[in-house]
């Protein structure tokens, strides 16, 4: 289809804003999807994404749509992750197209994620049209909604169009506003093919499955495309798009999105936001590159040591879908053998380690997640930690920066003390703070990404009864006072437990471990010293006391079988115990540790 | 085919006035007429095993025996005379103190039974009360003179200790009261927390914690008096006298009192016996069986003429000898190197070389040419040492 007839968008809003009924409507009536086709929500595909109702890979949609003006279009839905640890994913997918639809909300207003995927949407120079949606709910604020369009996102009121996605009202005024407003693909001017590559997954019989838009010239089987940051040349063995499922087409043009398959045995070869161009006469490559780095990691071990082979063929099966998931055989004397694996966030890490318990049926145990941190060495040289374990000696290290993150916050006003009470204990520092209507304010704060990973998005959502919402952009690193804490077992450090904290709160998290795991370790025949550390400092001490006796208060001939069976049992416990000094610990006394 | 004859005999008498509150037995408050239908059924197993049996030791246990009345008595000891089962050199019958009567203990007597066991528990009527109990201290005492009367002159006395709420100052009492009595044995062990009971929930929903260092010092207390007042500790938690009216009588091991359970130690050193009754457990010829537990079943397959047994285990002769070695080693005077041999066929020496020196040299054992047992301080971390000789 020429150029001028086709239009590329994504639609970007706060989760339950309702961007997949929305999806559907327009795939449906676009007769894209007829509605006995229709299974509720269509493009989120794997289980976990319903019911988490995020989406987490994005699938770009081909839909016919004939204007009022009787012209026929070719509109590209290229659908984006619903959530921050993705915002890479998400802008690759924004440098797709030529606008978005934002979504709000009409009886919610602006919420964090409105915030901070518009201002993705606006680094990328999107025309965007806001929808304001659910508008049949009977308390629908339509006014306020405008209001905050205009105070928080700077988007003009009168740009909004109305709907109910639920109810089909608006939709054609988005279909005609997506034709009118966003601008039709331009070639860039290059020589040769350029198309960015936005996304991929693993077809058992296909190999990578690479989803592209073509910006400049065409992409059709037979031809030798560059890849041209992977540095990889390969033949184009089929193109195509989806409508939602995948078909062949005999090319792809200009400002066209579809997908490609190449032969390629792993999605590690393909990097997201890759330029493809033609290998014989190469254009140079599309803007906005970046290599993703995983931003959170944490061991991944088997609970059962036997599975090891198992869990590792099974990471790589994740990764053939998911090339932001990164893995490297690891260690630990308390877990034994597993993995140090590093993801986006740490929705991402929750949805791995779930698909690798549900999908993969395995036992696992994760260790506590740990940023990047940035180390400078007295020498000067620079390096990056991401286990405490390779945290070199103190007298080594010059500084340490750890990442920082920009957090929106959005909260009714009763609760902003007690909000700002939370970001201080985050070591975090409110920026500045924004009316957003009668009931709400946002605060906009720096915080350690650190800080964030764990309970952070819990606890606002129970200090402000699941009224509060946030979300957050990548920052720089910023200097800290970072110290390892070291959890030790008569003496011997127990590398599991073993994090990288700031210096003030180094003593009450291992205090706290400490308390956690003396309730774990059972009693040995000596006393059992548990000690927080911090260099050579001790910061935290329990004892568990020696046991007294270990014996069966009376057993005749009725229990001999039973406390034989018993006996078996404690015996095959102790064997997969490790040692620490004359300290004997069951496995799954770490496992319970790091579980709470 | 022709076996050696098996010479210990179990019966279990699933019936109890009412249920104590620790208690994990297999046992029930019943109507008279299942304790009746049980009786028939019990005379028909004594029918299906009594070719093969020629029992030195009984023990009646529970349940309650001595819920049985005179009429049901009368029935099984008949029928054991009649199938030539009675005689035993030592034939004991558990009794709970509420229940004893003289008639009772006179049948019992000059049926042969010549030992009783008395579930005591305590001299505290409050605790008596706590583990739900049905009889006071007082019975105790009445039933003990009861027995006396009767002709009884072995008595064993069960207590408990660590009993939630029990202090020092009340096991003190108990244990004064206990041996003024001047039984012949005495059975004292810590309360067990078993699932599935009252006690354990309890335990469980925190209304009361476990203090283990107060129970050690129970104990300590329990074996100190015990063998002040001429009782000597022959397994972890039994004591027996060494006389007999006066004169030494042989024993039947070194180390082990004249007056000790020789049924219980039969156990412990790994012999046979039948297990008759529900729930009860049997070891003959190596293989060990479970009836089971419901007293309804039980008594409709013995009704049609076959034996209640729920299932079998038969383990190979050296995980067969490590359990054997495992819980002899509960006895004071541990295995006697030709003994264990013996009944095994293997040799302690060879096999558990590695975990006799371990356990040596850890303080927890001693051994010379004659055998190997555990130290008083080895006895009590018993389960620690046991596990290491299972196979
Ligand atoms: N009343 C009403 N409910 C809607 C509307 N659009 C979506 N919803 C509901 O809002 C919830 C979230 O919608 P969904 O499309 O999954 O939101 P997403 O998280 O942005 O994909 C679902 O229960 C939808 O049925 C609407 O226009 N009106
Ligand atoms: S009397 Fe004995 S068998 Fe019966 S319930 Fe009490 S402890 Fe259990
Ligand atoms: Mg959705």
């Amino acid at each position: 289809m020429d150029a001028t007839h086709i239009r590329n968008f994504s639609i970007i809003a706060h989760i339950d804003h309702g961007k997949t009924t929305l999806s559907d409507r327009l795939l449906h009536r676009t007769g894209t999807i007829a509605t006995r086709d229709m299974e509720a929500q269509m493009l989120d595909s794997m289980d976990l994404e319903r019911e988490r109702g995020i989406t987490i890979k994005a699938h770009p949609v081909t839909m016919t749509y004939t204007a009022k003006n009787g012209q026929v279009y070719e509109l590209n839905l290229i659908d984006t992750p619903g959530h921050v640890d993705f915002s890479y994913e998400v802008s690759r997918s924004l440098s797709a197209c030529e606008g978005a639809l934002l979504i709000i909300d009409a009886a919610q207003g602006v919420e964090a994620q409105t915030v901070a995927n518009v201002h993705l949407a606006m680094k990328q120079n999107l025309t965007i049209i806001p929808v304001i949606n659910k508008i049949d709910l009977p308390h629908a604020d339509v006014a306020l909604a405008k209001t905050q369009l205009e105070d928080i996102l700077a988007i003009p009121a009168e740009t909004a169009i109305l709907a109910s996605a639920k109810e089909g009202i608006g939709i054609e005024d988005i279909l005609e506003a997506i034709v009118a407003r966003i601008p039709p693909p331009e070639p860039t001017g290059a020589a040769s093919l350029q198309a960015l590559g936005f996304d991929s997954y693993f077809d058992t019989y296909k190999g990578v499955v690479t989803h592209v838009r073509v910006f400049n010239g065409e992409l059709k089987a037979g031809l030798q495309v560059k890849l041209l940051h992977s540095g990889k040349n390969v033949e184009v063995k089929e193109v195509g798009s989806f409508n939602p499922k995948p078909y062949i087409r005999e090319k792809l043009e200009v400002g066209e999105t579809g997908y490609f398959t190449a032969n390629i045995k792993s999605p590690k070869e393909v990097k997201m936001g890759d330029t493809v161009t033609d290998a014989r006469n190469p254009s140079p490559a599309l803007p906005g590159f970046k290599e993703i780095h995983p931003m959170v990691f944490s061991g991944i071990y088997p609970i059962n040591t036997a599975d090891y082979e198992h869990l590792k063929a099974n990471l790589a099966k994740l990764q053939l879908n998911d090339s932001a998931f990164v893995y490297q055989a690891e260690s630990s004397v308390a877990l034994g053998f597993g993995f140090r694996c590093g993801f986006l966030g740490l929705l991402h890490l929750e949805i791995v380690q779930e698909r690798l318990r549900r999908e993969y049926n395995m036992d696992i145990i994760a260790t506590y997640p740990s940023v990047v941190y940035r180390v400078t060495m007295t020498d000067g040289t620079l390096k990056e930690v991401d286990n405490p374990a390779f945290l070199p000696e103190v007298n080594y290290i010059q500084k340490i920066e750890e990442p920082m993150v920009k957090a929106f916050v959005i909260c009714p006003n009763e609760y902003i003390g007690d909000m700002m009470a939370l970001i201080a204990e985050k070591r975090g520092a409110v920026d500045h703070t924004e009316t957003l209507d009668s009931r709400r304010v946002m605060l906009t704060s720096l915080l350690p990404l650190n800080e964030i990973l764990i309970d952070f998005h819990d606890r606002i959502k129970s200090i402000t009864r699941g009224f509060g919402s946030m979300d957050y952009e990548h920052a720089d690193y910023t200097e800290s006072d970072m110290v390892k804490l070291d959890m030790l077992v008569n003496g011997e450090s127990v590398d599991a437990f073993s994090c990288i904290v700031h210096r003030a709160k180094a003593e009450s998290r291992g205090r706290a471990l400490a308390a956690k795991l003396k309730e774990v370790i059972p009693k040995q025949q000596y006393a059992v010293a548990i000690q927080g550390a911090i260099g050579g400092k001790i910061i935290a001490r329990e004892t568990v006391s020696a046991m007294r006796k270990d014996v069966t208060a009376k057993c005749y001939g009725g229990d001999i079988t039973r406390k034989r069976k018993l006996l078996e049992k404690q015996k095959e416990g102790k064997k997969r115990m490790k040692a620490f000094g004359s300290v004997n610990i069951p496995q799954e006394a770490f496992i319970e540790v790091l579980k709470a | 085919m022709s076996f050696e004859p098996v010479t210990s005999l179990y019966v279990h008498v699933p019936f109890c006035a009412h249920k104590c509150a620790y208690c994990a037995f297999y046992s029930e408050a019943s109507s008279g007429e299942l304790i009746q239908r049980y009786v028939q059924a019990l005379i028909r197993e004594f029918e299906l095993v009594a070719a093969e049996l020629k029992p030195r030791t009984i023990f009646f246990g529970g349940g309650t025996p001595s819920l049985l009345n005179l009429r049901q008595w009368s029935q099984i000891l008949e029928t054991m005379e009649r199938l030539n089962l009675t005689g035993a050199a030592e034939w004991t019958v558990e009794c709970n103190p509420a229940t004893v009567s003289l008639d009772k203990a006179r049948l019992l007597r000059s049926h042969g039974v010549n030992r009783i066991s008395m579930g005591v528990q305590s001299f505290d009527d409050a605790l008596l009360d706590r583990l739900g109990r049905i009889h006071s201290r007082e019975m105790v005492f009445k039933s003990f003179d009861t027995l006396r009367a009767a002709g009884f002159d072995n008595i064993n006395l069960d207590l408990m200790f660590a009993i939630p709420g029990q202090t020092p100052a009340v096991w003190g009492q108990t244990l004064d009261e206990a041996l003024a009595l001047g039984s012949e044995h005495l059975s004292s062990y810590e309360v067990i927390y078993e699932d599935d009971t009252p006690l354990f929930a309890q335990l469980q929903a925190g209304e009361f914690e476990v203090d283990e260092e107060l129970a050690c010092a129970m104990y300590e207390e329990l074996v100190r008096r015990a063998e002040a007042a001429g009782f000597q500790q022959y397994e972890i938690a039994n004591f027996a006298r060494n006389q007999l009216g006066g004169s030494p009588l042989t024993a039947e091991s070194p180390g082990i009192p004249a007056h000790a359970c020789k049924h219980n130690i039969n156990y412990w050193r790994g012999g046979c016996y039948h297990g008759l009754g529900p729930s009860a457990t049997g070891y003959v010829r190596g293989v060990r069986t479970k009836n089971w537990s419901n007293t309804q079943l039980y008594c409709e397959q013995l009704e049609k003429g076959r034996r209640a047994i729920e299932s079998t285990e038969k383990l190979g002769a050296l995980a067969r000898a490590g359990e054997t070695a495992a819980f002899g080693l509960r006895m004071n005077a541990g295995w006697p190197f030709e003994q264990f041999r013996r009944v095994t066929g293997q040799d302690l020496r060879h096999e558990w070389r590695g975990e006799m020196d371990r356990l040596i040299k850890q303080g927890w054992a001693r051994a010379d040419s004659e055998g190997f047992q555990l130290t008083p301080a080895g006895l009590r971390f018993a389960d620690s040492a046991a596990e290491l000789f299972l196979r």
